[in-house]
């Protein structure tokens, strides 16, 4: 009989890809993670539906005579996101083959491109604010509401990034090849809801 | 719905004591241990019989009954009343008449009304259990349904959604009564309120005036236009005080404006500690407004 | 007849003792991340606020006693309503349910050593303990909320509830929230991943089955809660509009949000009594649950359909008939899956040899009480009747049926059932019939005329009614029958608190249960089982065989796992054997996280916005340090 693999104990590029390798189910912590997306995922889809509620209560969209948003720029900005989205795949992949430097700096890629998107969607909204506040009516509020929640999961990311960068650097361990599978898929799911929520932020001008 | 709920309640209830008096004893009564046959009764108990008495329920009260709640058809009816809740009284305005009152609503038998309600401030519902199904009055919208009196009587609602300090204190009265009374009624409260005769109810009407009541009150034909309270005019008429907590009678009148707080603890009308004598006399204008 | 073990078992079991050993003293509690531990904590805090909740109760029926009485004004009233109501929902039934009974048995009935997640336990645990203390203080400090439990605007907003209540009662449930979102996940993945090898789905305890739907469900219905509840304090705090009609808002929305979240949570709360009540049954009616398929399935259904109904509790909002039509058909669907699961339990009693001891007590006693429960909750979805008796005494009459009938009887029938098996004594249960009998008959007397006062006019929430609507009698009857079911619950517990320390001792397996909590010693060592056991079918207590088998293991050192603090995790749906997990140990960053998440809602409550800002970082920084120690590094 095959011995059961001792998981946590596998350290360095080989052990952790043959644990990998021999787990059948998926790990814990990428079970956590997947739960923990499901209910973001809902909260998200509670705002969106918030966001047409209050839309379909009233004829004039947006309210108090606020511009319709503009389009280019916001497409961008997220396509730019979801795009890095091939190096967080591809980091996986070489971390699951025991390539780790390539790992790390596919993932140091993925991050400064996160990181720029957040500071210009960040630089897009107080441009906005210039222009409306999220006081002035409901569609200000769930406007600012929104994206804000998203920018807040985006932060979040960065700081899940930040901290694998800093343990990766130190070499590989089953439990951080874990957190790297667990970022990836955090930012898949932080994609999708960049474009939900966009799509939904243009919505009046599409 | 009793009969059948009593059937299922006291059939569970035997079904245990069968079970407390064969508990000695494995399988069923008569039947014998047999698991298909077990779990037949669940999926019959469990499943099929509830699935006939829930349709069956769902077709009579949802697809036939229901549609006796909507709101009446446009052109239905040929008077529309509109209530609109305020944190502790009842606002009711008769559309097209130019007549308004408060805490009282009064409507001929026999008679579909278009009722369209609405809210001030916060959620109040709209309820006369002897005549209506509950309509919630909701700010920002207006929900109307049919009030329908099939025969004279006098009905009392009650506000049926938390309001805040007085939700328990938020009571009306629907008064049914034979076309030619209510049109005598109607008649009544679309004119200005009668002027005060007498010293006493004179120094009354100017208290009333200038001494803060009419900020929030409304007597028609008078300076007093406010708006946060009931509407006045034809107090004098009206058979309870503060949204039917209290009767309307001087005695009560004068509690009732003398020391708000003491009949109804939370109520937003001051006392405005205006001494014995201008209250004698202030009641003393409101109960000649007929 | 004792019969020694062999030396080497002796060994072993010192191994485990010693890798296992939990710290002692108050340190020890402080940083425990054992499930039983942190079950026993969750029991006790929830039980605090049950006595809280009951007070408020007590309160609110001696006002009403009688009319026109003044032994609260309505200020106070409406605050104590609104307390009850949130502190019995989300401080005591769902915390006492999930983070009690889940806690301590789910890892001991899928043959584990702790839950997947224990530091996260621990936090959740202290999340709980801080947001309910942040309500009450709020209590205390005269800041009750006082909009009731689902707190609707416009009375909850800004404009119509000034002071801070309806913020402690939006942060604190937002608060305790991620406390219940991290048990959920936990008790998931534990589910899924830590069953014992061989302990496929479908010879899984029904209680895991229960537990696995109450997870999955509050997953998905707390997001709306919480957005719902981040909405409102935008617009209370910040001044945004969202439910406010003036600008653009709709207090409708509020009500669909609250209800999305608030019908499966009515789920939420009596599905774990469902997975209590489906363990003590086979247990002492000596059989198998008749229809086990179905009843798994239907556990399951509950869950999953109790997502399409809220609307039925907005039937006199105004809505379109279609749409009132719609959400009453879904509301009659979900009685099926009850339904089949009242029928099995009858059955299984009925076929089975039952001994009436107190746990099976109340669970009869609660299967009488749903049945009339449910047949209440089946009259709303009648639409003209629900428009006219929503928002009376015959809803109180209804949920209180359902809530306490038939969610706290199976929570009572399990203290008593697994009493013995946490403090290794017998309860009394001459003491425990009697007071089961007390609290039944309370319970109906107490709840049962608020059926007719309800039919009668009486509106619910109102602080007072005057002499002449003739609802005195049943008044005075119901604070009565309040009192007696006061003394019957006093009566629990002081049996149970004075068994705690005369109890006759209780042995492995008192009553002949079916799972395997039983199979160990009671209590349960700190490492539950010294073998992972052997599983064939659901009744693993009841597979002779296969307890002989984890005797044997246990004398040859298989199964045993003790190079480290370790336990089995294996493949979902099969449960194949897959990894060793070696799992934490204490960790004082739990209660360092909750602290430092208390001071952001403190401060957020105050306004402070520079200081909650602060307050985030620290709660960054000890968030790093929780993950900061790898488990290789244990």
């Amino acid at each position: 009989m095959t011995p059961v693999p001792r998981s946590m104990e596998a350290a360095g590029a080989g052990p952790v890809r043959r644990v990998d390798t021999a787990r059948r189910a998926q790990a814990s912590g990428w079970w956590g993670a997947a739960l923990l997306i499901a209910t973001e995922a809902t909260l998200f889809a509670c705002l969106i539906a918030t966001y047409f509620y209050l839309r379909f209560k009233t004829s004039e969209w947006p309210l108090g005579g606020i511009e319709k948003p503009s389009v280019t720029l916001p497409l961008v900005f997220t396509g730019m996101l979801v795009a890095t989205s091939i190096p967080m795949f591809l980091s996986v992949k070489a971390a699951r083959g025991g390539a780790v430097r390539a790992a790390w700096w596919l993932l140091l890629l993925a991050t400064a491109v996160q990181a720029t998107y957040l500071g210009l969607q960040i630089h897009l909204m107080v441009d906005d604010l210039h222009s409306f506040s999220p006081q002035a009516n409901a569609y200000g509020s769930i406007y600012y509401t929104l994206i804000t929640v998203h920018h807040a999961h985006v932060a979040v990311g960065l700081a899940i990034d930040a901290w694998l960068l800093w343990k990766l650097a130190r070499g590989i361990t089953n439990y951080r090849l874990i957190g790297l599978r667990v970022a990836a898929f955090y930012w898949y799911f932080v994609s999708a809801t960049a474009v939900a929520v966009v799509l939904t932020q243009l919505y009046p001008s599409l | 719905m009793l009969v059948v709920a009593g059937i299922i309640f006291f059939g569970a209830v035997a079904m245990l004591v069968v079970g407390w008096f064969r508990r000695d004893r494995p399988g069923l009564p008569f039947l014998g241990e047999n698991e298909t046959l077990n779990t037949g009764l669940v999926v019959l108990f469990g499943m099929a019989i509830p699935i006939v008495i829930l349709v069956a329920l769902f077709i009579v009260s949802d697809l036939v009954l229901l549609p006796e709640t909507d709101a009446p058809a446009a052109g239905s009816t040929t008077m529309t009343v509109t209530v609109i809740g305020h944190q502790w009284f009842w606002q009711v305005r008769y559309e097209g008449e130019g007549a308004e009152t408060a805490n009282e609503i009064h409507i001929p038998v026999r008679t579909p009304i278009n009722l369209v309600v609405r809210s001030a401030d916060v959620i109040h519902s709209f309820w006369v259990p002897e005549l209506n199904r509950k309509i919630d009055m909701i700010p920002g919208q207006a929900n109307n349904i049919e009030l329908y009196a099939e025969s004279a009587g006098v009905f009392r609602g009650q506000c049926a959604e938390f309001c805040g300090l007085q939700h328990a204190h938020m009571a009306f009265r629907v008064y049914a009564e034979p076309a030619p009374k209510f049109k005598a009624w109607l008649a009544g409260i679309k004119r200005p309120a009668v002027e005060p005769t007498g010293a006493e109810a004179q120094q009354g009407q100017r208290a009333f005036m200038e001494d803060g009541c009419a900020a929030c009150h409304t007597i028609a034909g008078t300076a007093a236009e406010g708006t946060l309270g009931p509407n006045l005019t034809h107090l004098a008429g009206r058979e309870t005080l503060a949204a039917d907590t209290i009767p309307n009678t001087p005695g009560y009148l004068l509690r009732w404006i003398q020391n708000p707080q003491s009949v109804k603890p939370g109520t937003k009308m001051p006392g405005l500690g205006l001494g014995k004598k201008k209250y004698d006399a202030i009641v003393a204008y409101l109960t000649e407004l007929r | 007849m004792t019969v020694t073990a062999p030396a080497a078992t002796d060994v072993r079991l010192k191994r485990l003792e010693t890798i296992w050993k939990e710290s002692p003293g108050v340190l020890g509690w402080l940083t425990t991340v054992d499930h039983k531990r942190i079950g026993i904590l969750y029991f006790f805090t929830s039980l605090f606020f049950f006595g809280a909740g009951g007070v408020e109760a007590l309160l609110i029926r001696t006002q009403l006693i009688g009319p026109n009485q003044s032994t609260l004004d309505p200020a106070t009233f409406n605050e104590m309503m609104s307390t009850h109501g949130t502190t019995m929902i989300f401080f005591f039934v769902v915390p006492m349910s999930l983070g009690a009974f889940g806690n301590y048995l789910i890892p001991l009935m899928i043959g584990a050593r702790d839950m997947a997640f224990p530091r996260l336990n621990a936090l959740s645990y202290w999340i709980f303990l801080c947001a309910g203390t942040f309500l009450y203080v709020g209590v205390f400090s005269g800041n009750a909320p006082s909009a009731g439990w689902f707190d609707y605007v416009p009375l909850a907003s800004k404009a119509y509830s000034p002071g801070p209540g309806i913020d402690f009662y939006a942060l604190s449930l937002l608060f305790v929230g991620i406390s219940t979102t991290f048990g959920a996940i936990n008790a998931i993945v534990t589910i899924f991943k830590l069953r014992a090898p061989g302990m496929s789905l479908n010879r899984m305890p029904l209680f895991c089955f229960a537990f696995l739907a109450v997870s999955f469900a509050l997953i998905f219905a707390l997001p709306a809660l919480s957005t719902a509840l981040v909405l409102l304090e935008l617009e209370r705090l910040l001044g945004f509009h969202f439910y406010i009609p003036s600008a653009g808002g709709d207090p409708i929305l509020w009500q669909n949000l609250f209800w999305i979240f608030g019908h499966p949570e009515v789920y939420i709360i009596i599905l774990p009594a469902f997975g209590i009540a489906t363990s003590i049954i086979p247990t002492f009616v000596r059989r198998k649950m008749v229809a086990w398929p179905l009843v798994a399935l239907a556990e399951i259904l509950v869950a999953f359909l109790g997502f399409g109904v809220w609307a039925h509790h907005m039937f006199a909002v105004g809505l379109a008939s279609a749409t009132t039509i719609y959400f009453a058909a879904a509301s009659l669907i979900i009685v099926i899956p009850s339904g089949i699961q009242l029928f099995s339990w009858i059955t299984t009693i009925v076929t089975g040899t039952p001994r009436f001891q107190t746990p099976l007590l109340w669970i009869v006693g609660f299967i009488v009480l749903f049945i009339l429960g449910g047949l209440s909750g089946v009259t709303f979805a009648a639409i003209p009747f629900d428009q006219q008796t929503t928002d009376t005494y015959y809803v109180v009459a209804h949920f209180h049926y359902v809530i306490f009938g038939a969610a706290v009887f199976p929570l009572l029938g399990g203290m008593f059932y697994w009493f013995p098996k946490v403090t290794g004594r017998m309860y009394n249960e001459g003491w425990g019939k009697a007071s089961f009998w007390l609290t039944f008959v309370g319970t109906n007397i107490t709840f049962f005329p608020m059926h007719i006062l309800g039919l009668d006019g009486m509106p619910r929430r109102d602080y007072t009614y005057g002499p002449e609507m003739g609802w005195t009698g049943l008044n005075l009857i119901e604070t009565l029958g309040a009192y007696l079911l006061a003394l019957g619950l006093l009566s629990v517990f002081v049996n149970l608190a004075v068994s705690l320390f005369r109890g006759a001792p209780a042995g492995n397996d008192p009553f002949g249960g079916d799972t395997l909590e039983w199979s160990t010693t009671s209590p349960p060592p700190e490492y539950n089982y010294a073998v992972i056991p052997k599983v064939s079918s659901p009744y693993a207590m009841w597979d002779v065989e296969d307890r002989e088998e984890d005797a044997r293991n246990l004398e040859l050192g298989r199964k045993t796992l003790e190079q480290g603090h370790e336990t089995a995790a294996s493949t979902a749906v099969d449960a194949e054997w897959d990894e060793i997990l070696e799992m934490p140990s204490h960790s004082a960053w739990p209660p360092l996280v909750a602290l430092a998440m208390s001071g952001v809602f403190a401060m957020v409550l105050l306004q402070q916005w520079l200081a909650a800002a602060i307050f985030t970082v620290v709660l960054a920084v000890t968030v790093a340090g929780f993950h900061l120690k790898e488990p290789e590094e244990a």
